[in-house]
């Protein structure tokens, strides 16, 4: 059962049988919330937690990245809040190791106007793979990776392309990336301003910097506390099965209801499904993004690998705007706990109830030759509309009733540090979701009656 | 029976607002199913793309549906030679279809047909609009010339590129045509026609094409063996020039083109682009030896009729040498007021082209009064453009581009040649693009406007502008429309853009892609 559904009813009763036998129905109520409350402030962490964590705020140094902390990475136990959310830069959209990968892409609005997309991708690396070979291996201001993107879906955008060239950042050194498209009706490749960090994509709830990830040094690291996750992408019961392409054995039929925030490989789970998460809260660094649009993101970490497995961002008001939760897997084994990669990620504008959703399939972990490189990542590549190596997929949603649900609220998780409102229409769309285990749409009735 | 005007006033606003009455939420609802109907409308991608493509897996099929109208806003009149009598400027419906045979890796066999039909001449009863009684492609593709567009091999390895066939080659990365001259262009829209519509408009031609590629450089190279040139307005057609008088007896002789001939290896045309990528700055240079796509008539001789002396006219392709440069910076400005930092792109691009034909009145009129010469004189050219694009707030892009084109040893006498001024000595373009989603569709619906006003010097001065306004909405991933206006102003009669002041106009397209 949902936890929001089960929170609402309990309050509900509460509220209603307190003037009747409060001190009774308290002991009840604290009962029932001590049972299903997944999750505890600092002040609250268990033993073992607080042996993991270091609530120090200022830690020595690095004498060439002042910026970054002194101590090595990936760190050593206790951690810091801020070492945390270094971890949590091992794994951003686009994996930091070479591969291939077909991207299935979305967006849905709340009529149920829907449009997809879908591209082969490519990533080199020219630094070793992982935060590490980001952060040390290449100077601020310097190429650190390439990503060729080729369209195959839908039919406009057909062998489109754009070659993504990021750049090593840091206060000074401010350009994220070199942007080059190629459009065959004007078959040209034309330089584009990379897209502003903090600005959602056209017809999509992705910001840039969701796809090309944020820096650390950005911003301020607080520890909120600890949290359970059973659940990030949501299916719904329209969809029983979707079928993935599986690098090692092709097209694989799996039930949606198997899939796990954190793959089949996952070792840490509890034992109800869960994923045990630290849960930390970044301040943008007015010095170093001005004028940035998110003010506040609130990450959940998975505490074994520190894998953002949801992450919600606020604006300067203090409201909610846009959750994104993700399913991930282990792609690359050679890296164990490092390996993990988004799977799909799911991602909800709440200003607009737009919700986008990015697959990754067929994700495999690809060394390049030197030919390859010096080939395939390269503006003039492009003009010649060549799909290097094809790869499928079939993950596109036939029907907009199939899409991905809304990501749980959990509204009463972390009151304090989090400010959700929505408005009535809105809310009135997401809880009819949740009674009908799929996107219920502005007809409305119609629909959830028709409902499997 | 006559109404009374306040009743025709009142049933007027009782139709237009009738829709009010009907509650938010059924409309939202009718919307709403609208959307859900068409998120998976693909009719011809279910039923003629997939069962092609499974039948035949190393087939990659797909098309496209496009239908385009333009209507005049201006009321119909005659202006300078032209009887507008007509309404619609074009009911163009175009049927694309594309195929990619892959016989092996590298290997591949593309076709691209095109069928076109323009309504224009058969949907509405003018006597200004004959072109397609001149040549039957104004109204319908009705030859394997047209309607085979593009039909080459192409062979690709790590480091070489080769394509022999029939196709089109796009150089430069500009908005307009600086150095993208390789290929003749259809431009029956004339002063309308703009970049998006290059890839309908080209005419392709035989070529061999090949690319070498080593390191962050390329090196093309082309041999052209068969030669398209530019097909103008017809007279007759709706964008045919108001300031050109019908042919009459006292008219010279105009003979027949003399033609390039493909047989023939000392038509055949070359060209070479470099290519280079460098971080942040990428930048090329081309070389082209080809024929001009437009002839210039030469005066060849005279014929007296009566007591009028004419000339009798040979229009001729002229050979030209051009040399290019492209390139293109990227950067970020910083700590812009409002809006912090600022994603910019520069680009410029420029062609000098040598020896451009013009046609020379002063040396006309000393042919037609028996002197020795053609009527024509050489001079070179220069065209080129300096962009800046900016990627503001709210997914707003603005373009700034200044285009210019001069004429050396420009005179009064001289006609319009490739390259040059617009007849003057130089013209300049300083166009205005800006284009945004708008997030209350959920950026369904974009906005874009284009200004292009044109500056000519010494004579000339302001010779009008033409402004755009575009509004695009897409209905589903498969189908989308535009509403466009096209508006004239300003300028004489004798300009640019000041001839067809009469020539305003409203249109729409409709695309489906499968």
């Amino acid at each position: 059962m949902n936890s929001d559904a089960v929170m609402s009813r309990v309050s509900r009763l509460a509220y209603r049988c307190l003037p009747v036998c409060c001190a009774a129905l308290f002991g009840l109520a604290a009962h029932t919330q001590a049972a299903d409350q997944t999750w505890r402030l600092v002040g609250q962490l268990t033993a073992d937690e607080r042996a993991l964590f270091d609530p120090a705020t200022s830690t020595p140094r690095d004498a060439a990245l002042p910026y970054a902390p002194a101590e090595a990475y990936p760190f050593k136990p206790p951690y810091t809040a801020e070492e945390m959310g270094y971890r949590a830069a091992e794994f951003v959209h686009i994996a930091r190791w070479p591969h291939s990968l077909i991207d299935v892409f979305g967006v849905i609005t709340s009529s149920g106007y829907i449009n997809q997309g879908a591209g082969v991708s490519y990533v080199m690396l020219s630094t070793p793979a992982g935060f590490d070979g980001y952060l040390r291996g290449v100077a601020a201001g310097q190429v650190y990776s390439r990503w060729s993107i080729y369209s195959v879906f839908p039919p406009e955008t057909e062998a489109e392309q754009q070659l993504w060239v990021p750049y090593r950042t840091d206060a000074k050194n401010r350009t994220k990336m070199d942007f080059f498209v190629y459009s065959p009706q004007l078959r040209r490749v034309r330089r584009q301003p990379q897209p502003r960090r903090d600005q959602r994509f056209p017809d999509n709830a992705q910001t840039f910097d969701d796809v090309i990830g944020r820096d650390p040094w950005e911003f301020d690291w607080r520890l909120l506390g600890a949290d359970i996750v059973h659940q990030t992408v949501r299916f719904p019961n329209t969809r029983p099965t979707i079928t993935l392409n599986s690098a090692k054995s092709g097209f694989v039929e799996r039930q949606t209801s198997d899939l796990k925030p954190m793959g089949d490989d996952y070792p840490h789970y509890r034992p109800d499904g869960g994923v045990d998460c630290w849960v930390v809260k970044a301040v943008t660094r007015e010095d170093l993004l001005p004028d940035y649009n998110e003010k506040t993101l609130i990450y959940w970490l998975d505490k074994h690998y520190f894998y953002p497995v949801r992450m919600e961002k606020y604006d300067h008001e203090g409201k909610l705007i846009m959750i994104e939760v993700r399913n991930a897997v282990l792609e690359n084994p050679v890296r164990e706990s490092m390996g993990y990669s988004a799977q799909m990620t799911v991602y909800w504008d709440l200003e607009h109830d737009i919700m986008s959703y990015s697959v990754h399939d067929a994700h495999r972990p690809h060394d390049w030759t030197a030919e390859e490189q010096a080939m395939i990542f390269t503006p003039e590549f492009m003009r010649r509309q060549w799909l290097y190596e094809p790869i499928k997929s079939q993950a596109l949603i036939g029907d907009p009733k199939h899409y991905f649900l809304r990501p749980q609220l959990y509204r009463e998780r972390f009151p304090d540090a989090r400010r959700i409102e929505l408005s009535p229409a809105l809310a009135e769309r997401y809880a009819a979701q949740e009674a009908a285990g799929q996107l219920i749409f502005e007809s409305g009735g119609g629909d959830a009656t028709a409902a499997p | 029976m006559k109404q009374p005007p306040g009743l025709r006033a009142w049933l007027f606003a009782a139709t237009c607002l009738a829709p009010l009455s009907v509650p938010a939420t059924e409309v939202a609802n009718v919307l709403s199913k609208f959307d859900r109907a068409m998120a998976t409308f693909n009719p011809l991608g279910e039923h003629v793309r997939k069962p092609i493509e499974r039948a035949v897996p190393r087939l990659t099929f797909r098309g496209a549906l496009r239908q385009w109208s333009d209507v005049l806003i201006d009321t119909d009149d005659r202006v300078g030679f032209r009887e507008q009598d007509f309404r619609f400027l074009q009911l163009q419906n175009l049927l694309e279809l594309e195929t990619f045979y892959n016989f092996a890796p590298g290997l591949d066999l593309n076709a691209v047909t095109h069928a076109l039909y323009d309504g224009v001449y058969d949907w509405q009863h003018s006597d200004g609009l004959f072109a397609d009684k001149l040549d039957r492609t104004a109204e319908i593709y009705d030859n394997s010339e047209r309607i085979l567009r593009e039909f080459y091999l192409s062979w690709r390895t790590p480091g070489f590129d080769l394509m022999v066939g029939k196709q089109q080659v796009i150089w430069g990365k500009m908005d307009g045509q600086f150095i993208d001259l390789i290929n003749g262009m259809d431009r029956r829209e004339f002063v309308q026609l703009e970049s998006e519509d290059f890839e309908l408009r080209r005419l392709p031609t035989w070529m061999v094409n090949t690319t070498f590629h080593f390191g962050r450089n390329s090196l093309q190279m082309l041999y052209i063996v068969d030669f398209e040139q530019d097909r103008q307005p017809l007279p007759g057609s709706p964008w045919f020039s108001p300031l050109i008088p019908p042919t009459t007896a006292a008219s010279d002789i105009l003979l027949p083109t003399k033609r390039v001939e493909s047989g023939d290896f000392g038509d055949h045309e070359f060209g070479l682009r470099l290519d280079r990528s460098a971080g942040a700055l990428t930048y090329g240079m081309i070389y082209a030896y080809l024929w001009d796509k437009n002839p210039v008539g030469h005066a060849i001789g005279t014929e007296t009729r009566g007591a009028s002396t004419l000339l009798r006219i040979q229009p001729r392709h002229e050979r030209l040498h051009h040399l290019g440069v492209t390139a293109d910076y990227a950067t970020t400005l910083q700590d812009m007021p409002w809006m912090g930092t600022l994603p910019a792109v520069f680009r410029i691009e420029a062609l000098w082209t040598k020896g451009v034909r013009f046609a020379d009145f002063n040396k006309l009129a000393a042919a037609r009064a028996g002197g020795a010469t053609d009527g024509t004189a050489q001079h070179d050219t220069l065209r080129a453009a300096v962009a800046a694009e900016f990627g503001l707030p709210a997914n707003t892009t603005m373009i700034l581009q200044t285009s210019y084109y001069h004429t050396f040893g420009w005179n009064p006498a001289l006609g319009f040649g490739f390259g040059g001024g617009f007849g003057d000595e130089w013209s300049l373009i300083p166009l205005l693009f800006l284009s945004r989603p708008f997030a209350f569709t959920r950026d369904r619906l974009s906005a874009n406007f284009t200004a292009f006003p044109v500056i000519s010097g010494p004579d000339n001065g302001w010779q009008g502008i033409k402004t755009k306004l575009r509004v695009r909405y897409k209905f589903s991933q498969f189908i989308s429309g535009q509403l466009i206006y096209n508006g004239y102003d300003s300028g004489d009669r004798n300009d640019l853009y000041g001839q067809y002041d009469e020539w305003d106009n409203f249109g729409w397209e409709l695309s489906y892609e499968f």
